[in-house]
């Protein structure tokens, strides 16, 4: 092994910012969002079971309009087959958001964040 | 039990005489067939998130930071001697290549914050004769287009940081989130001579770019670099 220094000199990270408040902030935020504590009462297991479930709905939903985007954008679809789906997608949007303000969940509640890959949504 | 500090195949006892870790024990080498793990006697399987604690944490891998770049262990890392000792083993080969990867240099990091939004584009004047459902599909046009835009300005700011790094960045990873105000939060690994030429190039990125927020730091342990289960 190699020999180390007789006394080294402990390294002390700067941190370097003109704008320590908004980063400050940013830290406040996320720290806010993370669970204190693993709750298991049946309560808070429904409200999870719900909150999972319209994850994947709002991800398949957003899905679905991308994708009716791209083939209204394409000229796949004829003027009353846009209007159709158009309405089709604006009443599972209007649903969605009676489903969310039914178990108290706001848009963000939604946003699995899935690390390094990014947010689900 | 062990309080597991980090990992290395360069550390010598005398890097940590006189330093204190986790409740003021001494922190010693522990080895495990050329790699050391810097540890500390532990008596419980679980240790608490305090300040007092992370920093004490902190301070043993400044000690050995100085010395010389180890693969540190995440705080609160705890385990018995056969548990290390089969970890070392198992995973020695990818152990070896990771100190080999890290050698000789430290991670810094950079973080900036940004104010784009998606542009608010003008609604279709098509859009005004058409049905509600028409309209609501020509809408999301317009907000997925948007959303694109602001992911290739996101991608573009990040080719930019990139760019003004590049010369003294041996690797990096960077998260990219274009609908967060936290744009870009990039880990850089920085040869340990190249870092003042890096903080230098970071400097020139600021005077450049005087929208941005940025929220620089380092030298650190190269937490980032160090996961052998990526």
């Amino acid at each position: 092994m190699n020999e180390s220094p007789d006394s080294p000199v402990p390294v002390e990270p700067g941190i370097e910012t003109e704008h320590a408040e908004e980063f400050i902030e940013h830290l406040r935020r996320v720290s806010d969002s993370l669970p204190s504590h693993i709750n298991v009462d049946a309560q808070s297991v429904e409200q999870g079971l719900a909150k999972l479930v319209l994850t994947l709905i709002e991800l398949i939903r957003r899905l679905l309009e991308k994708q009716a985007v791209r083939r209204m954008e394409g000229g796949e679809l004829a003027p009353e087959q846009i209007e159709e789906l158009g309405l089709a997608l604006m009443k599972l949007e209007e649903k969605m958001a009676e489903l969310k303000e039914q178990f108290g969940l706001a848009d963000e509640d939604l946003n699995l964040d899935l690390g390094p890959i990014g947010k689900l949504i | 039990m062990l309080y597991l500090y980090c990992l290395s195949d360069e550390a010598t006892a005398r890097v940590l005489d006189g330093a204190a870790g986790i409740g003021g024990v001494a922190p010693h080498l522990f080895d495990c067939a050329g790699i050391c793990a810097v540890v500390s006697e532990f008596a419980s399987a679980t240790v608490a998130v305090t300040r007092e604690n992370v920093l004490a944490h902190e301070r043993v891998l400044s000690r050995v930071l100085a010395a010389t770049t180890p693969l540190p262990f995440r705080f609160g890392t705890v385990a018995g001697e056969e548990r290390l000792e089969n970890f070392v083993s198992t995973h020695r080969a990818s152990l070896l290549s990771a100190l080999a990867r890290v050698r000789g240099a430290v991670e810094m990091s950079v973080k900036i914050i940004w104010d784009e939004e998606p542009e608010r584009a003008a609604p279709d004047s098509e859009a005004q004769e058409a049905g509600a459902g028409t309209r609501f599909l020509l809408t999301k046009r317009r907000e997925l287009l948007g959303a694109e835009r602001l992911q290739e300005r996101a991608e573009n700011l990040s080719a930019w940081l990139a760019h003004m790094l590049e010369e003294n960045v041996k690797d990096s990873l960077v998260e990219v989130r274009p609908a967060a105000s936290l744009v870009v939060s990039a880990s850089h690994l920085v040869a340990r001579e190249a870092v003042e030429s890096y903080r230098a190039r970071l400097e020139a990125a600021r005077r450049e770019r005087p929208d941005l927020r940025f929220l620089t730091s380092g030298p650190w342990p190269p937490y980032s670099f160090s996961n052998l289960f990526p």
